[in-house]
């Protein structure tokens, strides 16, 4: 029973992982707490479902496709929503990327009906019995390659020239400006890497449930995910995405399916009151 | 100066008489609602706009809801996405005082907003501890945790259906039809108007802008904010609370479902819409927010007849295509009017003025 729970609980905790990632990439360059992060999971769900059941792409196709499209969705977001408001209070742009949300919910609902979508999937379907522990091969796909992905994209940032541009974008702004560095494309990029970073999360949550808009609610679980990791920190948003996905299996395994997410939201309170920074974020000293 | 006085003059007079006009107007429009005519002339659907009265009377709560939150979030700048957990809290505790227990209406009210002050106390607490971001994050978990306690709560003393409320009756007045409900709700959200209006002029009301404005400020003018900003949060939800045990009496059944965090957001989508910080920008939000759905509504064409986009935006999606304009409205009021519908008609009148003026 506990390995059968931890094992899922890390499987899904590396897809959560893999979307706060991506919500962390877009804190990180631009400030922006991006409660759209839900709804990118389920735009890559339903670009999926539009590469592979609409389109006809082969696997690989589609995962391109996927890709190509929400990293555009998330640049285009940047330029004509999140670059007016910069700068603006923060009651402002929370508010901006809720509107967002609610648009992107009712533009897919409109395409493609408010209804979930199942279908065949072109993953290896199965289970890999382990000691006493069932392992469904999707699970093990969704968190090699969410895994894959962090690997991937912490390369990009650690030895590209554009990550290292990134980087610097995000640790000062006045600085990167002065440098030459062109701020805005920087951001674009990071809004791009976000967003398909959702959307991958968003294929293998729409692959282990259906597809449907109610994924948002749990690539919103990112939120709590970030903040238990630590704001500032790449490598605390990964881990808090793997235990908030531990503790809502435990929970609803041994407490109540109900229970899953207040205990994560009450973990989120106790984090903010005993260590707002998170558990591996800096510790931010109060400014005037 | 001579010209200058005399206008003036002519302005007092004149809002008197606009404000006449206004309760005149208030007074009649829920005979218009019912009668589905004014001055003895039949109005189809479409001359009303396709509202009904009860739709107005959810308006008049919604407008409680979000003079309240503009108050903590437009005044105090407190943010706070869990607004709907007052809410609950106040529709919990009028199914404990009034379904359980039986209490009269009026003391049903006061326990809901005893309850929402001291709820509201405490979830202002974490504004002790953290700012900005942290806080309206902690506002988000305390909603979570609020309405989960709703749902336990319902689950164990009513079931899946939701918990029924009856019986609102002020002494022997007893509301059960929508123009009754009107009135009394009227009276209430002219009084929490002019309640807030009030308190934003004392000086305490004064102290919350300036720490609103500027917190260190404010400190060093001698301000506690941190007794203030927990006596912010106990009076509005105070008020989101009365409104949520309103809401319950209103629709006579109420689940847990009803206060996710779709309906938190609607409130702080109003005062973005009508203008933050601003209390007539508050009702105009709610306003547009709760009126616009039928609105919409009555233009839809019988479904047999729409066809192509008409048909899927009017009949088929039409609470889509709602959501659609709500999201795309405050995206483009965030962007190009920040604050808010009366911002801008306050913009438009200046510039008219100007132009009069040269």
């Amino acid at each position: 029973m506990f390995g059968q729970v931890l094992f899922s609980g890390l499987a899904l905790g590396s897809i959560y992982g893999l979307v706060a990632l991506g919500f962390a990439v877009i804190f990180k360059a631009t400030d922006v707490f991006n409660f759209a992060q839900g709804m990118f999971v389920v735009l890559g769900a339903y670009l999926a479902v539009t590469g592979i059941s609409l389109l006809g792409l082969p696997f690989p196709l589609a995962i391109l496709f996927l890709v190509i499209a929400s990293a555009l969705i998330g640049a285009v977001i940047h330029v004509l929503l999140i670059q007016p408001l910069s700068g603006r209070p923060m009651l402002s742009v929370i508010m901006l990327t809720i509107a967002l949300s609610i648009v992107l919910r009712s533009v897919i609902e409109l395409i493609y009906g408010p209804q979930g979508r199942t279908r065949a999937t072109p993953l290896p379907m199965g289970v890999l019995v382990v000691g006493d522990v069932r392992m469904s091969y999707l699970h093990l796909w969704a968190a090699l390659v969410s895994w894959v992905c962090m690997a991937i994209f912490g390369a990009f940032f650690r030895f590209t020239s554009v990550g290292l541009l990134m980087r610097a974008t995000a640790d000062g702004h006045e600085a990167a400006v002065v440098s030459g560095i062109n701020v805005n494309a920087m951001n674009r990029v990071a809004w791009g890497i976000g967003t398909t970073l959702a959307a991958i999360g968003g294929l293998f949550l729409g692959q282990l449930q259906i597809a449907s808009p109610e994924l948002e609610s749990i690539g919103l679980l990112a939120l709590p995910a970030v903040v238990i990791g630590g704001m500032q920190s790449i490598p605390g948003a990964i881990i808090g995405g793997l235990l908030v996905g531990v503790i809502e299996q435990m929970a609803s395994a041994y407490i109540s399916p109900k229970s899953s997410d207040i205990v994560i939201y009450l973990l989120l309170l106790v984090i903010l009151m005993v260590r707002p920074w998170g558990l591996f974020g800096q510790r931010e000293l109060g400014r005037v | 100066m001579n010209t200058n006085t005399s206008l003036s003059r002519g302005h007092a007079w004149q809002k008197w008489l606009w404000r006449l006009l206004a309760v005149a107007a208030l007074a009649y429009l829920p005979v218009v609602l019912t009668d589905r005519a004014a001055f003895g002339v039949a109005l189809s659907n479409m001359q009303l706009l396709n509202l009904g009265l009860t739709q107005v009377n959810l308006m008049l709560i919604a407008m409680l809801g979000a003079l309240s939150l503009n108050y903590l979030t437009g005044s105090a700048g407190l943010i706070s996405i869990g607004h709907a957990a007052f809410y609950a809290t106040g529709a919990m505790t009028a199914a404990i005082t009034g379904s359980q227990l039986g209490w009269p209406f009026p003391l049903v009210l006061l326990s809901a907003a005893v309850s929402g002050a001291l709820v509201g106390v405490l979830a202002g607490l974490p504004s002790l501890r953290v700012r900005g971001l942290y806080f309206v994050l902690s506002t988000l978990a305390v909603h979570h945790v609020i309405v989960y306690v709703f749902l336990e709560y319902q689950f164990k003393f009513f079931d899946v259906v939701g918990i029924p409320f009856a019986g609102a009756k002020l002494g022997g007045w007893e509301l059960n039809t929508p123009i009754r409900w009107y009135f009394f709700l009227l009276a209430l959200v002219v009084l929490v108007y002019a309640g807030f209006a009030a308190s934003l002029r004392t000086r305490e009301g004064r102290a919350m802008q300036a720490m609103r404005d500027h917190e260190l400020a404010a400190t060093s003018m001698g301000v506690d904010v941190r007794i203030l900003r927990l006596k912010a949060f106990g009076l509005s939800s105070a008020v989101a609370s009365v409104a949520g045990a309103l809401f319950a009496y209103l629709l006579t059944n109420v689940t847990s479902e009803a206060f996710g965090i779709t309906f938190a957001i609607q409130f702080i989508a109003m005062i973005i819409i009508g203008g933050m910080g601003s209390l007539p920008g508050a009702l105009v939000g709610a306003a547009i927010w709760l009126l616009l759905p039928s609105i919409i509504g009555g233009l839809a064409p019988r479904s047999s007849e729409a066809v192509g986009l008409t048909r899927l935006f009017l009949v088929e999606g039409r609470a889509q295509f709602v959501q659609l304009i709500f999201g795309m409205l405050v995206i483009v009021l965030l962007i190009f009017a920040p604050r808010g519908i009366t911002g801008l008609g306050r913009d438009i009148r200046q510039l008219l003025a100007s132009w009069r003026g040269r």
